[in-house]
Protein backbone atom coordinates (compact mmCIF):
# COMPACT_ATOMS: atom_id res chain seq x y z
CA UNK A 1 0.00 0.00 0.00
CA UNK A 2 2.71 2.40 1.05
CA UNK A 3 4.40 1.36 -2.33
CA UNK A 4 1.15 2.37 -4.24
CA UNK A 5 1.14 5.76 -2.21
CA UNK A 6 4.57 6.39 -3.69
CA UNK A 7 3.96 6.01 -7.10
CA UNK A 8 1.08 8.38 -7.04
CA UNK A 9 2.92 10.92 -5.25
CA UNK A 10 5.92 10.83 -7.81
CA UNK A 11 3.24 10.74 -10.57
CA UNK A 12 1.98 13.93 -8.45
CA UNK A 13 5.21 15.38 -8.07
CA UNK A 14 6.43 14.41 -12.15
CA UNK A 15 3.36 17.17 -12.84
CA UNK A 16 5.71 20.39 -11.57
CA UNK A 17 9.00 18.82 -12.75
CA UNK A 18 6.78 18.52 -16.63
CA UNK A 19 6.24 22.53 -16.10
CA UNK A 20 9.42 23.14 -15.83
CA UNK A 21 10.53 21.39 -18.78
CA UNK A 22 7.55 23.05 -21.12
CA UNK A 23 8.93 26.44 -20.97
CA UNK A 24 12.41 24.94 -22.00
CA UNK A 25 10.62 22.57 -24.74
CA UNK A 26 8.11 25.29 -26.16
CA UNK A 27 11.16 27.89 -26.84
CA UNK A 28 14.00 24.87 -28.82
CA UNK A 29 11.14 23.50 -30.52
CA UNK A 30 9.95 26.88 -32.05
CA UNK A 31 13.85 29.00 -31.86
CA UNK A 32 16.11 26.17 -32.12
CA UNK A 33 17.46 28.30 -28.59
CA UNK A 34 18.39 27.04 -25.24
CA UNK A 35 17.46 29.37 -22.49
CA UNK A 36 20.37 28.65 -19.50
CA UNK A 37 18.70 31.52 -17.90
CA UNK A 38 15.20 29.50 -17.34
CA UNK A 39 16.13 27.92 -13.90
CA UNK A 40 17.00 31.59 -12.92
CA UNK A 41 13.51 33.38 -14.02
CA UNK A 42 11.43 30.25 -12.33
CA UNK A 43 13.62 31.40 -9.34
CA UNK A 44 12.87 34.68 -9.45
CA UNK A 45 9.26 34.69 -10.22
CA UNK A 46 8.82 32.58 -6.87
CA UNK A 47 10.63 35.47 -5.07
CA UNK A 48 7.94 37.84 -7.17
CA UNK A 49 5.35 36.01 -5.46
CA UNK A 50 6.71 36.10 -1.93
CA UNK A 51 7.15 39.27 -2.31
CA UNK A 52 3.34 39.76 -3.16
CA UNK A 53 2.31 37.59 -0.44
CA UNK A 54 4.15 40.19 1.97
CA UNK A 55 2.02 42.96 0.25
CA UNK A 56 -1.58 40.96 0.26
CA UNK A 57 -1.29 38.61 3.10
CA UNK A 58 -5.25 38.03 2.71
CA UNK A 59 -5.14 36.77 -0.79
CA UNK A 60 -5.15 32.73 -1.54
CA UNK A 61 -1.15 32.09 -2.83
CA UNK A 62 -2.90 30.49 -5.45
CA UNK A 63 -4.60 33.79 -6.92
CA UNK A 64 -1.30 34.98 -7.37
CA UNK A 65 -0.60 32.53 -10.48
CA UNK A 66 -2.36 34.81 -12.09
CA UNK A 67 -0.11 38.43 -11.77
CA UNK A 68 3.05 36.33 -11.49
CA UNK A 69 2.32 34.45 -14.77
CA UNK A 70 1.04 38.18 -16.52
CA UNK A 71 4.92 39.83 -15.08
CA UNK A 72 6.38 36.60 -16.33
CA UNK A 73 4.71 37.19 -20.26
CA UNK A 74 5.68 40.27 -20.30
CA UNK A 75 9.17 39.64 -19.28
CA UNK A 76 9.71 37.26 -21.89
CA UNK A 77 8.34 39.50 -24.30
CA UNK A 78 10.55 42.26 -23.71
CA UNK A 79 13.44 40.13 -22.99
CA UNK A 80 13.76 38.09 -26.47
CA UNK A 81 12.55 41.48 -28.81
CA UNK A 82 15.38 43.74 -27.03
CA UNK A 83 18.08 41.36 -26.68
CA UNK A 84 17.71 37.49 -27.59
CA UNK A 85 16.71 38.36 -31.25
CA UNK A 86 19.51 39.59 -32.11
CA UNK A 87 21.41 36.29 -30.28
CA UNK A 88 18.76 33.97 -32.50
CA UNK A 89 19.54 35.88 -35.44
CA UNK A 90 23.38 34.93 -35.33
CA UNK A 91 21.85 31.64 -36.82
CA UNK A 92 24.75 30.16 -34.74
CA UNK A 93 23.60 28.01 -31.85
CA UNK A 94 26.27 28.78 -29.20
CA UNK A 95 25.07 33.10 -29.52
CA UNK A 96 21.99 32.23 -27.37
CA UNK A 97 23.87 29.73 -25.60
CA UNK A 98 26.30 32.32 -24.05
CA UNK A 99 24.19 35.24 -23.76
CA UNK A 100 21.65 33.66 -21.56
CA UNK A 101 24.21 31.94 -19.96
CA UNK A 102 25.49 35.73 -18.95
CA UNK A 103 22.04 36.65 -18.06
CA UNK A 104 21.61 33.81 -15.73
CA UNK A 105 24.67 35.05 -13.82
CA UNK A 106 23.46 38.81 -13.70
CA UNK A 107 19.82 37.50 -12.60
CA UNK A 108 21.75 35.14 -9.68
CA UNK A 109 23.39 37.77 -8.45
CA UNK A 110 20.64 40.53 -8.51
CA UNK A 111 18.85 38.10 -6.74
CA UNK A 112 21.70 37.81 -3.87
CA UNK A 113 21.74 41.47 -3.82
CA UNK A 114 17.88 42.42 -3.40
CA UNK A 115 16.60 39.33 -1.24
CA UNK A 116 19.60 38.00 0.13
CA UNK A 117 21.00 34.43 0.68
CA UNK A 118 18.75 32.87 3.06
CA UNK A 119 16.24 30.38 2.18
CA UNK A 120 12.71 31.77 1.65
CA UNK A 121 9.50 29.94 1.16
CA UNK A 122 5.42 30.62 0.47
CA UNK A 123 3.55 30.09 2.96
CA UNK A 124 0.69 27.82 1.19
CA UNK A 125 -1.39 27.90 4.48
CA UNK A 126 -3.83 24.83 4.61
CA UNK A 127 -3.51 23.75 1.41
CA UNK A 128 0.12 22.65 1.63
CA UNK A 129 -1.12 20.07 4.16
CA UNK A 130 -4.45 19.11 3.15
CA UNK A 131 -5.34 15.75 1.90
CA UNK A 132 -7.72 13.38 1.75
CA UNK A 133 -7.91 9.33 1.74
CA UNK A 134 -8.98 7.17 -1.02
CA UNK A 135 -9.15 3.77 -0.95
CA UNK A 136 -6.51 3.63 2.19
CA UNK A 137 -4.08 5.65 0.54
CA UNK A 138 -3.70 9.44 2.00
CA UNK A 139 -3.35 11.63 -1.08
CA UNK A 140 -2.53 15.41 -0.56
CA UNK A 141 -4.41 18.13 -2.88
CA UNK A 142 -1.38 20.39 -3.35
CA UNK A 143 -0.07 17.81 -5.37
CA UNK A 144 -3.27 16.64 -7.18
CA UNK A 145 -3.51 20.63 -7.77
CA UNK A 146 0.04 20.75 -9.30
CA UNK A 147 -0.77 17.57 -11.79
CA UNK A 148 -4.01 19.32 -12.57
CA UNK A 149 -2.60 22.93 -13.43
CA UNK A 150 0.10 20.88 -15.48
CA UNK A 151 -1.88 18.88 -17.60
CA UNK A 152 -4.01 21.89 -18.35
CA UNK A 153 -1.01 24.17 -19.27
CA UNK A 154 -0.19 21.24 -21.64
CA UNK A 155 -3.28 20.84 -23.22
CA UNK A 156 -3.99 24.47 -23.88
CA UNK A 157 -0.76 24.97 -25.30
CA UNK A 158 -1.17 21.79 -27.31
CA UNK A 159 -4.77 23.43 -28.16
CA UNK A 160 -3.36 26.24 -28.80
CA UNK A 161 -0.29 25.15 -31.41
CA UNK A 162 -2.90 23.04 -32.76
CA UNK A 163 -5.66 24.78 -34.28
CA UNK A 164 -5.07 28.52 -33.58
CA UNK A 165 -3.93 30.45 -35.93
CA UNK A 166 -1.24 32.01 -33.56
CA UNK A 167 -0.29 27.90 -33.43
CA UNK A 168 -0.28 28.01 -37.52
CA UNK A 169 1.96 31.34 -37.35
CA UNK A 170 4.11 29.84 -34.95
CA UNK A 171 4.59 26.34 -36.29
CA UNK A 172 5.14 28.07 -40.06
CA UNK A 173 7.77 30.48 -38.55
CA UNK A 174 9.75 27.71 -37.10
CA UNK A 175 9.99 26.09 -40.49
CA UNK A 176 10.68 28.80 -42.30
CA UNK A 177 11.25 32.09 -40.22
CA UNK A 178 11.98 34.30 -43.24
CA UNK A 179 9.60 32.94 -45.98
CA UNK A 180 6.82 34.20 -43.49
CA UNK A 181 7.78 37.49 -43.67
CA UNK A 182 6.63 37.80 -46.92
CA UNK A 183 3.38 36.39 -45.72
CA UNK A 184 3.18 39.60 -43.40
CA UNK A 185 4.48 37.77 -40.10
CA UNK A 186 7.01 39.62 -38.15
CA UNK A 187 8.71 36.83 -36.65
CA UNK A 188 10.68 38.95 -33.92
CA UNK A 189 7.03 39.58 -32.45
CA UNK A 190 6.04 35.80 -33.06
CA UNK A 191 9.77 34.77 -31.08
CA UNK A 192 8.69 37.37 -28.40
CA UNK A 193 5.26 35.95 -27.57
CA UNK A 194 7.10 31.97 -27.53
CA UNK A 195 9.11 33.38 -24.70
CA UNK A 196 6.35 35.34 -22.90
CA UNK A 197 4.58 32.11 -22.86
CA UNK A 198 7.60 29.83 -22.23
CA UNK A 199 8.47 32.14 -19.11
CA UNK A 200 4.74 32.77 -17.75
CA UNK A 201 4.77 28.28 -17.38
CA UNK A 202 8.20 28.88 -15.54
CA UNK A 203 6.94 31.17 -13.27
CA UNK A 204 3.89 28.78 -12.73
CA UNK A 205 6.16 26.64 -11.25
CA UNK A 206 8.12 28.69 -9.93
CA UNK A 207 5.36 29.84 -7.57
CA UNK A 208 4.07 26.07 -7.26
CA UNK A 209 7.59 25.21 -6.21
CA UNK A 210 8.08 27.75 -3.49
CA UNK A 211 4.70 26.40 -1.67
CA UNK A 212 6.52 22.91 -1.08
CA UNK A 213 10.02 23.78 -0.96
CA UNK A 214 12.29 26.65 0.34
CA UNK A 215 14.55 28.07 -2.25
CA UNK A 216 17.74 30.47 -2.52
CA UNK A 217 19.39 33.05 -5.26
CA UNK A 218 21.22 29.82 -6.13
CA UNK A 219 18.44 27.27 -6.78
CA UNK A 220 17.91 28.12 -10.33
CA UNK A 221 20.67 26.01 -11.50
CA UNK A 222 19.18 23.24 -9.93
CA UNK A 223 15.98 23.95 -11.61
CA UNK A 224 17.59 24.31 -14.90
CA UNK A 225 19.05 20.74 -14.50
CA UNK A 226 15.21 19.44 -13.40
CA UNK A 227 13.90 20.85 -16.73
CA UNK A 228 16.51 19.76 -19.05
CA UNK A 229 16.26 16.05 -18.37
CA UNK A 230 12.52 16.77 -18.30
CA UNK A 231 13.34 17.63 -22.35
CA UNK A 232 15.59 15.24 -22.66
CA UNK A 233 13.58 12.43 -21.62
CA UNK A 234 10.91 13.73 -23.28
CA UNK A 235 12.39 14.45 -26.49
CA UNK A 236 13.43 17.33 -27.69
CA UNK A 237 10.83 19.75 -28.91
CA UNK A 238 7.96 17.38 -27.77
CA UNK A 239 5.27 18.43 -25.26
CA UNK A 240 3.52 15.36 -24.23
CA UNK A 241 7.30 13.81 -24.00
CA UNK A 242 7.99 16.15 -21.78
CA UNK A 243 4.54 15.57 -19.18
CA UNK A 244 5.88 11.95 -19.79
CA UNK A 245 9.48 12.83 -18.80
CA UNK A 246 8.43 14.67 -15.76
CA UNK A 247 6.25 12.41 -14.13
CA UNK A 248 9.53 9.23 -14.87
CA UNK A 249 11.45 12.24 -12.76
CA UNK A 250 9.01 12.41 -10.55
CA UNK A 251 8.46 8.68 -9.71
CA UNK A 252 12.07 8.13 -9.89
CA UNK A 253 12.60 10.46 -7.45
CA UNK A 254 10.27 9.44 -4.73
CA UNK A 255 11.12 5.94 -5.14
CA UNK A 256 14.13 6.86 -4.85
CA UNK A 257 13.20 8.65 -1.22
CA UNK A 258 12.11 5.07 -0.20
CA UNK A 259 15.22 3.16 -0.99
CA UNK A 260 17.31 5.63 0.54
CA UNK A 261 15.92 8.62 2.39
CA UNK A 262 19.41 11.15 1.76
CA UNK A 263 19.75 10.54 -2.31
CA UNK A 264 16.27 10.73 -4.02
CA UNK A 265 17.19 13.17 -6.57
CA UNK A 266 20.10 10.72 -7.32
CA UNK A 267 17.76 8.16 -8.97
CA UNK A 268 16.17 10.78 -10.85
CA UNK A 269 19.18 11.55 -12.58
CA UNK A 270 20.02 8.02 -12.80
CA UNK A 271 17.15 7.28 -14.89
CA UNK A 272 17.96 10.39 -16.65
CA UNK A 273 21.38 8.95 -17.47
CA UNK A 274 19.54 5.23 -18.67
CA UNK A 275 17.49 7.27 -20.56
CA UNK A 276 20.19 9.61 -22.30
CA UNK A 277 22.12 5.91 -23.05
CA UNK A 278 19.38 3.57 -24.24
CA UNK A 279 17.27 6.20 -26.18
CA UNK A 280 19.09 9.25 -26.53
CA UNK A 281 16.31 10.79 -28.63
CA UNK A 282 13.63 10.63 -25.53
CA UNK A 283 10.68 8.84 -25.26
CA UNK A 284 8.48 10.72 -28.14
CA UNK A 285 12.01 11.40 -30.15
CA UNK A 286 12.82 9.06 -32.92
CA UNK A 287 15.50 6.73 -32.74
CA UNK A 288 18.73 7.17 -33.60
CA UNK B 1 2.91 54.41 -64.41
CA UNK B 2 4.03 50.66 -64.54
CA UNK B 3 2.51 48.70 -61.26
CA UNK B 4 6.47 48.28 -60.35
CA UNK B 5 9.85 50.46 -61.15
CA UNK B 6 13.00 49.29 -60.24
CA UNK B 7 15.36 52.09 -61.06
CA UNK B 8 19.42 51.91 -60.67
CA UNK B 9 19.54 49.28 -58.28
CA UNK B 10 22.26 48.03 -56.58
CA UNK B 11 22.65 45.21 -54.30
CA UNK B 12 25.72 43.36 -52.74
CA UNK B 13 26.28 39.56 -51.03
CA UNK B 14 29.01 40.59 -48.66
CA UNK B 15 31.42 42.32 -50.96
CA UNK B 16 30.40 41.13 -53.59
CA UNK B 17 28.50 43.37 -56.11
CA UNK B 18 25.01 41.24 -57.71
CA UNK B 19 23.23 44.05 -58.98
CA UNK B 20 24.69 47.31 -61.00
CA UNK B 21 22.09 49.98 -61.59
CA UNK B 22 19.11 47.82 -62.50
CA UNK B 23 16.31 48.79 -63.97
CA UNK B 24 12.96 46.77 -64.81
CA UNK B 25 9.30 47.22 -65.33
CA UNK B 26 6.24 45.50 -65.03
CA UNK B 27 3.30 46.70 -66.15
CA UNK B 28 -0.51 46.13 -64.35
CA UNK B 29 -1.79 42.68 -64.74
CA UNK B 30 1.23 41.74 -67.00
CA UNK B 31 3.42 38.77 -67.22
CA UNK B 32 7.23 39.29 -67.77
CA UNK B 33 10.30 36.90 -67.68
CA UNK B 34 13.64 37.29 -66.41
CA UNK B 35 15.82 34.77 -67.87
CA UNK B 36 19.81 34.88 -67.39
CA UNK B 37 22.07 32.45 -66.60
CA UNK B 38 23.14 30.63 -63.33
CA UNK B 39 24.66 33.80 -61.11
CA UNK B 40 23.29 36.79 -63.40
CA UNK B 41 21.26 38.07 -60.36
CA UNK B 42 17.92 36.83 -60.67
CA UNK B 43 17.28 35.43 -57.35
CA UNK B 44 18.93 38.74 -55.80
CA UNK B 45 16.69 40.81 -57.84
CA UNK B 46 13.45 39.10 -56.95
CA UNK B 47 14.86 39.07 -53.42
CA UNK B 48 15.34 42.56 -53.14
CA UNK B 49 12.07 43.55 -54.45
CA UNK B 50 10.08 41.12 -51.57
CA UNK B 51 12.62 42.83 -48.71
CA UNK B 52 14.38 40.03 -48.22
CA UNK B 53 17.74 40.97 -49.66
CA UNK B 54 19.78 44.07 -48.59
CA UNK B 55 19.29 46.97 -51.13
CA UNK B 56 22.26 48.93 -50.98
CA UNK B 57 21.18 51.61 -53.75
CA UNK B 58 18.33 52.53 -56.01
CA UNK B 59 14.41 53.02 -55.52
CA UNK B 60 11.80 50.20 -56.02
CA UNK B 61 8.52 51.95 -56.32
CA UNK B 62 4.81 49.95 -56.17
CA UNK B 63 1.93 51.63 -57.55
CA UNK B 64 3.96 54.83 -57.05
CA UNK B 65 5.21 54.31 -53.73
CA UNK B 66 9.16 53.97 -52.72
CA UNK B 67 8.71 50.54 -50.82
CA UNK B 68 13.09 50.23 -50.89
CA UNK B 69 13.24 50.54 -47.54
CA UNK B 70 10.18 48.86 -46.25
CA UNK B 71 10.58 45.75 -44.35
CA UNK B 72 9.39 42.60 -46.14
CA UNK B 73 6.03 42.24 -43.93
CA UNK B 74 4.82 45.45 -45.48
CA UNK B 75 5.69 44.84 -48.60
CA UNK B 76 3.55 41.33 -48.31
CA UNK B 77 0.52 43.41 -47.13
CA UNK B 78 0.85 46.24 -50.09
CA UNK B 79 -0.12 43.27 -52.46
CA UNK B 80 3.49 41.21 -53.44
CA UNK B 81 3.67 37.75 -52.77
CA UNK B 82 6.25 35.41 -53.48
CA UNK B 83 6.85 31.93 -55.05
CA UNK B 84 10.33 31.20 -53.63
CA UNK B 85 12.97 29.56 -55.18
CA UNK B 86 13.29 25.71 -53.48
CA UNK B 87 9.15 26.45 -53.19
CA UNK B 88 10.09 26.82 -49.01
CA UNK B 89 6.69 24.89 -47.92
CA UNK B 90 6.14 24.89 -44.27
CA UNK B 91 6.96 20.98 -42.98
CA UNK B 92 4.92 20.80 -40.03
CA UNK B 93 1.69 22.21 -41.68
CA UNK B 94 -0.91 20.41 -43.75
CA UNK B 95 -1.07 21.83 -47.76
CA UNK B 96 -4.37 23.20 -46.09
CA UNK B 97 -2.79 24.91 -43.71
CA UNK B 98 -0.05 26.37 -45.77
CA UNK B 99 -2.19 27.96 -48.00
CA UNK B 100 -4.09 29.52 -45.48
CA UNK B 101 -0.09 31.15 -44.27
CA UNK B 102 -0.85 33.20 -47.55
CA UNK B 103 -4.00 34.42 -46.65
CA UNK B 104 -3.01 36.05 -43.36
CA UNK B 105 -2.29 39.54 -44.94
CA UNK B 106 -6.03 40.02 -45.15
CA UNK B 107 -6.29 40.85 -48.83
CA UNK B 108 -9.75 40.61 -50.24
CA UNK B 109 -10.09 39.13 -53.90
CA UNK B 110 -10.64 36.35 -56.34
CA UNK B 111 -8.27 33.99 -54.53
CA UNK B 112 -9.64 31.42 -51.65
CA UNK B 113 -9.20 27.93 -50.14
CA UNK B 114 -11.96 27.37 -52.56
CA UNK B 115 -10.73 29.32 -55.84
CA UNK B 116 -7.49 27.48 -55.33
CA UNK B 117 -8.54 24.10 -55.11
CA UNK B 118 -10.88 24.62 -58.28
CA UNK B 119 -7.02 25.73 -60.03
CA UNK B 120 -5.08 23.46 -58.77
CA UNK B 121 -7.88 19.85 -57.78
CA UNK B 122 -5.17 17.40 -56.97
CA UNK B 123 -4.81 19.72 -53.96
CA UNK B 124 -8.23 19.23 -52.20
CA UNK B 125 -7.77 15.64 -52.28
CA UNK B 126 -4.87 16.23 -50.47
CA UNK B 127 -5.14 19.13 -48.16
CA UNK B 128 -4.80 17.14 -44.90
CA UNK B 129 -1.38 15.94 -46.00
CA UNK B 130 1.64 17.47 -45.09
CA UNK B 131 2.85 19.54 -47.89
CA UNK B 132 6.05 18.37 -48.02
CA UNK B 133 4.78 14.60 -48.70
CA UNK B 134 3.42 15.79 -52.00
CA UNK B 135 5.17 15.16 -55.23
CA UNK B 136 7.63 17.85 -56.55
CA UNK B 137 4.85 19.66 -58.57
CA UNK B 138 2.10 19.06 -56.42
CA UNK B 139 4.51 21.25 -53.45
CA UNK B 140 5.08 23.66 -56.37
CA UNK B 141 1.22 24.58 -56.88
CA UNK B 142 0.95 24.63 -52.98
CA UNK B 143 3.42 27.21 -53.18
CA UNK B 144 1.60 29.44 -55.83
CA UNK B 145 -1.39 28.60 -54.24
CA UNK B 146 -0.06 30.07 -50.87
CA UNK B 147 1.24 33.25 -52.83
CA UNK B 148 -2.39 33.24 -54.36
CA UNK B 149 -4.14 33.42 -51.17
CA UNK B 150 -2.83 36.56 -50.46
CA UNK B 151 -4.67 37.97 -53.58
CA UNK B 152 -1.74 39.69 -54.73
CA UNK B 153 -1.32 42.27 -57.52
CA UNK B 154 2.18 41.19 -58.18
CA UNK B 155 3.47 37.40 -58.00
CA UNK B 156 7.14 37.42 -57.95
CA UNK B 157 8.01 33.26 -59.02
CA UNK B 158 11.23 32.27 -58.66
CA UNK B 159 12.31 29.08 -60.58
CA UNK B 160 9.33 27.23 -60.27
CA UNK B 161 10.12 24.86 -63.19
CA UNK B 162 13.15 23.50 -61.66
CA UNK B 163 13.50 20.16 -61.00
CA UNK B 164 9.97 18.92 -62.81
CA UNK B 165 8.92 16.79 -64.89
CA UNK B 166 7.99 18.39 -68.81
CA UNK B 167 4.13 17.34 -68.21
CA UNK B 168 4.47 18.97 -64.70
CA UNK B 169 5.67 22.50 -65.91
CA UNK B 170 3.03 22.92 -68.34
CA UNK B 171 0.45 22.03 -66.15
CA UNK B 172 1.77 24.59 -64.06
CA UNK B 173 1.95 27.72 -66.40
CA UNK B 174 -1.34 26.59 -68.01
CA UNK B 175 -2.51 28.44 -64.35
CA UNK B 176 -0.69 31.08 -65.45
CA UNK B 177 -3.40 32.15 -67.66
CA UNK B 178 -6.15 32.13 -65.10
CA UNK B 179 -3.91 33.98 -62.78
CA UNK B 180 -3.67 36.64 -65.21
CA UNK B 181 -7.13 36.76 -66.17
CA UNK B 182 -7.57 37.59 -62.77
CA UNK B 183 -5.51 41.06 -62.90
CA UNK B 184 -2.49 39.70 -61.14
CA UNK B 185 1.03 40.71 -62.88
CA UNK B 186 3.51 38.36 -62.73
CA UNK B 187 7.19 38.42 -62.45
CA UNK B 188 8.77 35.26 -63.41
CA UNK B 189 12.58 33.61 -63.58
CA UNK B 190 12.57 31.29 -65.37
CA UNK B 191 15.29 29.16 -67.26
CA UNK B 192 13.82 27.79 -70.03
CA UNK B 193 14.19 30.53 -72.34
CA UNK B 194 11.27 29.66 -75.19
CA UNK B 195 9.27 28.80 -72.53
CA UNK B 196 9.89 32.34 -70.77
CA UNK B 197 9.03 34.00 -74.22
CA UNK B 198 5.90 31.90 -74.60
CA UNK B 199 4.17 32.96 -71.44
CA UNK B 200 5.72 36.84 -70.67
CA UNK B 201 4.98 39.93 -72.77
CA UNK B 202 7.85 41.18 -71.62
CA UNK B 203 11.52 39.95 -71.07
CA UNK B 204 14.34 41.17 -69.14
CA UNK B 205 17.75 39.22 -69.96
CA UNK B 206 20.57 39.48 -66.88
CA UNK B 207 24.24 38.73 -67.18
CA UNK B 208 26.44 39.37 -64.09
CA UNK B 209 24.24 41.61 -62.45
CA UNK B 210 23.25 44.24 -65.73
CA UNK B 211 20.23 43.64 -67.92
CA UNK B 212 21.45 43.10 -71.37
CA UNK B 213 18.41 42.84 -73.09
CA UNK B 214 14.73 44.70 -72.62
CA UNK B 215 11.89 44.37 -74.47
CA UNK B 216 8.62 42.09 -76.02
CA UNK B 217 9.79 39.11 -76.35
CA UNK B 218 8.24 38.52 -79.51
CA UNK B 219 10.88 41.84 -80.68
CA UNK B 220 14.01 39.50 -80.49
CA UNK B 221 15.45 36.68 -82.82
CA UNK B 222 16.90 33.60 -80.69
CA UNK B 223 20.27 34.67 -81.88
CA UNK B 224 19.78 37.84 -79.74
CA UNK B 225 18.76 36.35 -77.22
CA UNK B 226 21.36 33.84 -77.00
CA UNK B 227 23.89 36.98 -77.00
CA UNK B 228 22.30 38.32 -74.16
CA UNK B 229 22.22 35.08 -72.32
CA UNK B 230 26.00 34.45 -72.92
CA UNK B 231 27.37 38.08 -73.53
CA UNK B 232 29.27 37.05 -76.51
Amino acid sequence: MAWIETLINGVLLGGLYALFGLGLALVFGVMRMVNLAHGEFVVLAAYFAVFLAAQFPQVSPLLLLVPVALAAFGTGYLLQRLLLNRAVATDDPLTPVLVTFGIAVVLRNLMVELFGADPRALDGGALATAGFELGGLRIGWYPVLVLGLAVLAFGALQWLLRHSRFGLIVRATSDHREIVRTMGVRPRHVYGVVMGLSLAFASVAGLLLALRTSFTPFSGVERLLGAFEVVIIGGMGSFWGALAGGIALGVAQLVGQRLDSNAGALYAHLLFFIVLMVRPNGIAGQRA
Amino acid sequence: MSLLEVRDLCSHYGDLQALFDLSLDVGEGEATALIGANGAGKSTLIRAIAGLGRRSRGTVRFDGQAIEAEPAERIARRGIALVPEGRMLFASLTVEENLRMGALCGRAGHWNLATVYALFPILREFRHRPATRLSGGQQQMVSIGRALMANPRLMLCDEISLGLAPVVIAQIYRAFGDIQAQGTALLVVEQDVTRACRIAQRVYCLLKGRVTLAGRASDFSAAQIANAYFGH
